[in-house]
């Protein structure tokens, strides 16, 4: 499907100033729209208004003749995506004050592109530490992938100025980046009054490897790797929206057993992450008993994982046009085996926990989330769902054989922890149902697409264990111009700022680990 | 609904426990050596300087029942000082370069440094990219790696054997 002018009814609805001929429909259903200057902080406006989400702000450099860059504003109602093109030189307006979101996106495009945007109530730098160069900016084409040369120390002014906190009674708690457990790193700035937290600034981004730029100038399949790399435990959610996107581009047809056999990788992946998640929540709770029930199921699900595709993380499978090697028939029906067993041990584990008054009493209105906090800032996944949102990509915007296979969302409204829980709890249950249906259904057939690589670019979203992954191809000259990814986390992240106000400090470690938050998916 | 008192009052060793033979080897082994070069136990800190947390989640797997690496003597102990080795993940970026250098400084000599995992053996992918420094062994020196992507709790356990040779050498040594 290759791009076309005009859009549909909706659009026009909402952008009524600007002219047809500069709505151009995506390769994903989705329409890139080209308002002129004036015209754009209208629109943003008009969104804003009209409770558009904005899910993703990332800048491509030549795009258009008319500017050295362009950025492209992704905005997100129900099934409707928009995207809105922006030519900018270095300098532009922020709209983090109508969707905050933008915020975080807006210092991620000043630090890998340069460009400034006037009116952000944020500044400071994002990925880059104070220990990068003045003035570099890693994304720029002008810039060649290479060891760089950084500062040999720091000036106190120069050191990242978190917000001050300041009364009677108000301490700091700095705790990071290098954690008391087997974590990844991170750096937490907590306000206390007494045992209660009054404020929490998370500084991330230790991890910043440089994702993004390692993909540019490479041919798209030897990329599936690196985007295998964005976080290790969505190797499939990720690798998928990487070859969806340059599917979508060449026009690779996928063939239906392939889809079957993602979908099945696909969900594997969610139980397994579910199940990790449920055992760090418990074992912060001080409940092992509990914690060792999904403990060990996680490790036979890491086991089947290899069986079936000779990885533990399911990698090296999902390749552009379908998967790169076939799981017979033998394989399935052991998984079938296998999820029956494991359906029965989970209840039991379940039953243990939720039944254990130390464990509710603890998750219990802990951690709140409330629904409004979810769309300024594109809260997504389970998290989303236990506070009232509905949304998962796997319903809204189906890809695959999802349109057929996904399960009506579970939605709880209280935004606790124990809702996360209990969220999670349902969807391993949801996903176990959905691979059994999947095994007995299963076409024969072929399991990988043909087709050659073409240029153009190409958005994808695909539903991860922690909520909606974007991720924005660009391929020029059959090789990688721009790899944009932008995990649920990165957006997640955000909302625990919110999460833990008025809770103690010694909940914040249960808080965490029920947000699922992957730190090298965030990082890049 | 069950009764968290059934719960209590249960045999300590509910049913059969995970076990394997190939880690029941590995362990005995490791026991025999930790008993031997450690004094009977093995401190480790786990340090990430830009892994893409599978390897978190392999060595994380050592403490789940099926391997319930403690009682093979090791422990992962939540400081660097009271560690005797370093487990080291992911390639070194620039971001953190700084925790990382303290990290291993705060460390009791004689120390020992673990690479874990392809990026931490020789900054893997990103070797030569403008975010990594390269391998853990760009900031301080590394006695043992363990490669892969990630590598298995199998060969970690593997790697940890390698370690107790290297101790002895390294003993010899001094």
């Amino acid at each position: 499907m290759a791009e076309r002018e005009g859009g549909d009814a909706w659009i026009n609805e909402v952008l009524c100033d600007v002219p047809a001929n500069r709505i151009i429909t995506g390769r994903n259903r989705e329409f890139y729209v080209r308002p002129d200057e004036p015209e754009f902080m209208a629109s943003v406006e008009g969104l804003a208004l009209r409770k558009f989400v904005l899910i993703g702000l990332f800048a491509c450099e030549d795009f258009s003749d008319r500017s050295p860059s362009t950025l492209f504003y992704v905005f997100e109602k129900k099934e409707h995506i928009l995207v809105l093109v922006r030519d900018v030189d270095r300098e532009t307006t922020s709209v983090a004050r109508q969707f905050p979101s933008a915020s975080w996106f807006e210092r991620e495009c000043t630090d890998g592109f340069g460009i400034v945007f006037d009116g952000a109530f944020d500044t400071r730098r994002l990925f880059l530490h104070e220990e990068y160069p003045d003035n570099f900016h890693p994304l720029q084409k002008s810039f060649r992938n290479g060891p760089i040369t950084v500062k040999d120390g720091i000036d106190p002014g120069d050191e990242y100025a978190f917000r001050v906190v300041s009364g009677e009674g108000v301490y700091q708690v700095p705790v990071g980046p290098v954690h008391a457990g087997i974590i990844e790193p991170g750096h937490f700035r907590f306000s206390v009054i007494g045992e209660t937290i009054f404020n929490l600034e998370v500084r991330m981004f230790y991890k910043h490897r440089g994702i993004e730029k390692l993909a540019e100038g490479r041919q798209p399949a030897d990329c599936v790797g690196i985007a295998e790399a964005v976080s290790g435990d969505e190797s499939a959610a990720n690798a998928t929206a990487f070859c969806r996107a340059v599917e979508k581009i060449s026009g690779i047809q996928i063939p239906d057993r392939a889809w079957y056999l993602r979908t099945i990788l696909l969900e594997m992946e969610r139980i397994a992450s579910h199940l990790n998640d449920q055992n760090g929540m418990l074992i912060d709770v001080a409940f092992p008993l509990g914690a060792n029930q999904f403990s060990v199921l996680r490790e036979e699900c890491a086991r089947m994982n290899d069986t079936l595709t000779g990885s533990r993380f399911l990698r090296d499978t999902i390749c552009i046009g379908g998967v790169s090697r076939d799981i017979n028939k033998g394989l399935l029906t052991g998984l079938a085996q296998f999820l029956k067993v494991f359906r029965n041990r989970y209840r039991v584990g379940l039953k243990i926990v939720l039944s254990t008054t130390s464990v509710i009493d603890r998750f219990a209105t802990t951690g709140t989330i409330n629904k409004p906090l979810l769309r300024p800032l594109n809260i997504t996944g389970p998290a989303a769902r236990a506070s009232g949102g509905k949304v998962d990509v796997r319903v809204n915007h189906p890809y695959g054989i999802y349109h057929r296979y996904a399960r009506p969302l579970n939605v709880l409204r209280d935004g606790d922890v124990l809702s996360r829980f209990t969220v999670r709890a349902a969807e391993i249950m949801d996903s176990v149902d959905m691979i059994e249906k999947l095994i007995e259904e299963i076409p024969e057939g072929e399991i990988c697409g043909r087709g050659t690589v073409a240029d153009g670019y190409a958005l994808s979203l695909v539903e991860s264990p922690r909520g909606q992954n974007l991720c924005w191809v660009r391929i020029r000259g059959g090789k990688i111009e721009r790899y944009k990814v932008r995990t649920a986390s990165f957006c997640n992240w955000q909302v625990i700022e919110h999460a833990v106000q008025g809770n103690i400090l010694a909940d914040f470690p249960v808080i965490n680990k029920s947000l699922n938050l992957s730190y090298a998916g965030t990082d890049l | 609904m069950v009764n968290a008192i059934t719960c209590l009052l249960r045999k300590k060793i509910p049913g059969e426990t995970p076990s394997d033979d190939e880690v029941e080897k590995s362990g005995r082994e490791l026991r025999a050596g930790i008993d031997a070069v450690f004094g009977h136990s093995l401190a480790i800190r786990e340090l990430d300087t830009g892994s893409d947390n599978a390897t978190e989640i392999e060595i994380n797997a050592l403490t789940s029942p099926f391997y319930d690496c403690e009682r093979f003597g090791i422990s992962f102990v939540a400081s660097p000082r009271h560690a005797d080795v370093l487990m080291v993940t992911g390639a070194v970026t620039h971001n953190m370069a700084v925790a990382a250098r303290k990290t291993y400084e705060a460390m009791p000599s004689p120390k020992f440094v673990i690479a874990v995992g392809d990026d931490a053996c020789d900054g893997g992918m990103f070797k030569g990219t403008y975010g990594v420094l390269g391998g853990a062994d760009a900031v301080f020196p590394v006695d043992v790696k363990i490669p892969g992507n990630p590598p298995t709790p199998l060969q970690i356990l593997a790697g940890l054997l390698a370690l107790m040779e290297r101790a002895r050498v390294k003993g010899r040594e001094r």
